[in-house]
């Protein structure tokens, strides 16, 4: 486990790397700026470069150090000691481990158990942190934004800067009654936050970047360019369309159709952005409500504020907590 | 609706303060102080935020300028070099494509002696494939802008302000750049400039502009008899343009405490007498990078053009620096070396340094100690001046095989 005197010793003659693992929108990018923002001493915080996009799997570094040399790189970050995940659905598209060393640190808002991620992640020499972020803030926040929430849990396993220090950030930032609700809701994600400590602490000293991962190795060569720019159309290369990507999981609840109460009225299937409302026709000739698309439903709740005899309902997807203290 | 970190410039900076802002932003902020009159751009990526920012700032009220919307980067370099000549000053910003779209206009603003600043936020053009990403397309055209390089978000900043105080002394336009994403997309800490001192540096000072009392002709056609006396005049006034740099540099220092110099050095005075030499924010890397690898030293190109040859060459001599390695994020298909390091070598001609040039970061990819550790290696055994000078560094040859690097 650290201790805050350790991290301060780390801190200054190396450098302490963190990740952000997150979907357009849901503010990775503000979490890594909170860090530097909240932090004594020198920080960087960078996106990964490109053009995101809402719902899409976004990541952001960030950098921390008390010399200023070894934060002046603008290299990306290969070797986090720390990843933080916002929503635990990117862990099933993106490799969330990658530069991960032995006794690093997996902060998830999930309601998954130790074993159940280590199974999912393929290790088990990562020490890993839980909370139930999406439901503290649908509580406190009204909105599925948990980049606040997530730093609380940082707090409580990594000692790089204090609850007020974040909180004076939050301050700076922010204005007007989001900044104590989000106080509020960072305090119960300390309070909240699960920790799996496998008793294996993180080597800040080891070089985890393998060379030459910036490159991509195993990607073609410029030997292997037909034409530098050109691409065909072939059917084996782009053979998925848009309706493959599952949308659905950037949703946070299930929406449930109670067939007994359901009038076929259609309004659901006329205001669902997506067409996740299923319709099929019957042997009468009319078309009847089937059910919902969950594949591809991202949950705006449209229809369930539209359904006129409440045949529609939302089921949070998220289970409570497991190990809520209580300071 | 206003741009969140924009905030901290709506009111009037009474003090130097710390804060972490994005480079673009952080561009915005610092034009907002140099009060420009004209504000005309077209957005593009990575460019976007300094002109969205600056929309926010003339939106909120708290900027008297005019902020104009055009169809094209070419319609922005005409309208901004009109504006100047009228007499205002006028701020713009573009990258890649958008440069080049300007091509056409660019020479103008520099033979009409405009005042006007340009910040690029340096991204790949679009061949063979499209990128967003950075690579050094402004090395591509010199019609005679100044340019300045910027490392940080700190330098970047401050390069806002100090572009103004070059274009308005010596009377030539002036671009100021940093590295696309990398720095214009990081938040990094920065310490900004109170209102009062910006103002003291950037002082709006009388100059030739049109003038319907004094009417005349701006750019009129000429025959051979008359054109090339116009541009040595362009030539013999562009000589003393280094030393006012300099001077702005250290007027700048004097107000803020920050030093800048046309050329910086890091660690010259090593055992291998060798010296990487680049510029941007690459140059942070190394910085990084030479905490452990004290035997090598860096130059570090703030002014780029006009190219300071001779402050290089005096370094050059008084290091003793017997090689150079060139990193730079362009490449040429055509000359014997890409734009940047042509200089660099004119410069290191009557010395006789040795040098190769890497090309590397094209397109946005990473330059890492991967980079540094080959190309300091393969320094160690060059003797001579035979063969290819520059070698591309971190490009894939086949699947399996990185170009020029044993694995």
């Amino acid at each position: 486990m650290l201790t805050p005197e350790k991290i301060q010793n780390v801190l200054k003659k190396d450098c302490i790397n963190l990740r952000f693992h997150a979907r357009g929108g849901q503010g990775g990018v503000t979490a890594s700026n909170l860090c530097v923002e909240a932090f004594l001493g020198y920080g960087i915080c960078q996106p990964r470069f490109g053009a995101e996009r809402m719902g899409s799997p976004t990541e952001s570094y960030v950098r921390l150090s008390l010399d200023k040399d070894l934060i002046r790189t603008n290299e990306q970050v290969y070797n986090p000691q720390f990843v933080a995940i916002l929503d635990e659905t990117v862990m099933w598209e993106v490799c969330v481990t990658e530069g991960l060393p032995k006794g690093g640190w997996l902060i998830i808002n999930t309601d998954m158990g130790q074993e159940e991620i280590q199974e999912l992640i393929n290790r088990k020499d990562l020490n890993i942190a839980t909370l139930p972020a999406t439901r503290i803030a649908m509580d406190v926040l009204g909105r599925n934004i948990t980049n606040t929430i997530i730093l609380g849990a940082l707090i409580r396993i990594s000692h790089l800067f204090t609850l007020e220090q974040l909180n004076e950030a939050i301050r700076k930032r922010f204005k007007g009654t989001i900044v104590d609700k989000n106080i509020e809701a960072i305090k119960e994600g300390y309070e909240a936050t699960c920790v799996y400590d496998v008793g294996v602490d993180v080597d800040f000293d080891a070089e985890a970047k393998l060379p030459w991962t910036q490159v991509d190795p195993f990607l073609p060569g410029y030997k292997d360019l037909d034409k530098a720019g050109v691409w065909y159309t072939d059917v084996n290369v782009i053979r998925y369309g848009s309706h493959q990507v599952k949308t659905g999981s950037w949703g946070e609840y299930d929406i449930i159709w109670d067939k007994e109460k359901c009038t076929d009225c259609a309004q659901c299937w006329y205001i669902c952005p997506d067409f996740a409302i299923k319709r099929e026709k019957g042997d009468d000739g009319l078309w009847h409500m089937v059910g919902v698309d969950q594949f591809h439903c991202k949950s705006c709740l449209n229809c369930v504020n539209i359904c006129p005899v409440d045949a529609l309902s939302k089921n949070m997807k998220q289970k409570p907590g497991s190990c809520a203290l209580y300071l | 609706m206003s741009i969140e970190p924009m905030r901290i410039f709506f009111k009037e900076i009474k003090e130097p303060i710390q804060t972490a802002l994005i480079g673009n932003y952080a561009v915005a902020g610092g034009v907002t102080q140099t009060d420009p009159d004209v504000i005309c751009a077209f957005p593009i990526t990575p460019q976007t935020q300094s002109v969205e920012g600056l929309s926010d700032v003339v939106h909120q009220g708290r900027l008297k300028a005019a902020f104009i919307n055009v169809e094209s980067e070419l319609a922005a370099m005409t309208y901004s070099t009109a504006a100047c000549a009228a007499g205002a000053r006028a701020f713009t910003a573009t990258a890649s494509q958008g440069y080049l779209l300007m091509a056409e206009a660019l020479p103008m603003a520099v033979g009409w002696r405009q005042p006007l600043t340009m910040m690029i936020s340096a991204r790949a053009f679009n061949a063979p494939n499209l990128s967003i990403w950075n690579s050094w397309e402004f090395v591509l055209t010199d019609f005679g802008w100044n340019c300045i390089v910027s490392e940080n978000v700190q330098e970047t900043y401050d390069a806002a302000i100090l572009s103004v105080m070059i274009a308005e002394d010596s009377l030539f336009p002036t671009m100021f750049v940093h590295d696309g994403f990398i720095i214009s997309h990081s938040v990094q800490q920065l310490w900004l400039i109170p209102d009062e001192v910006v103002r003291n540096l950037t002082p709006k000072k009388p100059r030739h502009t049109i003038d319907p009392k004094h009417p005349g002709t701006w750019g009129g056609i000429v025959t051979p008899s008359y054109f090339m006396e116009g541009r040595m005049k362009l030539d013999v006034d562009k000589k003393p343009v280094l030393s006012q740099m300099a001077a702005a540099f250290e007027r700048f220092e004097k107000a803020t405490g920050r030093k800048y110099d046309l050329i910086e050095t890091y660690n010259l005075d090593n055992s291998s007498r060798t010296a990487i030499i680049t510029m941007g924010s690459v140059c942070g890397n190394i910085i990084s990078w030479m905490k452990k690898n004290k035997d090598i030293g860096l130059i570090k190109v703030r002014a780029y053009r006009p190219f300071p040859y001779e402050q290089l060459q005096k370094i050059i001599q008084e290091y003793n620096i017997e090689k150079l390695i060139i990193l730079e994020k362009s490449d040429s298909l055509n000359n014997l070396l890409p734009p940047f390091s042509t200089s660099v070598a004119t410069a290191c001609y009557p010395l006789g340094t040795l040098f190769r040039s890497f090309i590397v970061g094209l397109g946005g990819r990473d330059v890492t100690t991967d980079e540094f550790d080959v190309a300091k290696k393969k320094m160690e055994s060059v003797t001579d001046m035979k063969g290819q000078l520059y070698m591309y560094l971190g490009v894939r040859e086949t699947k399996d095989k990185i170009y020029g690097v044993d694995m």
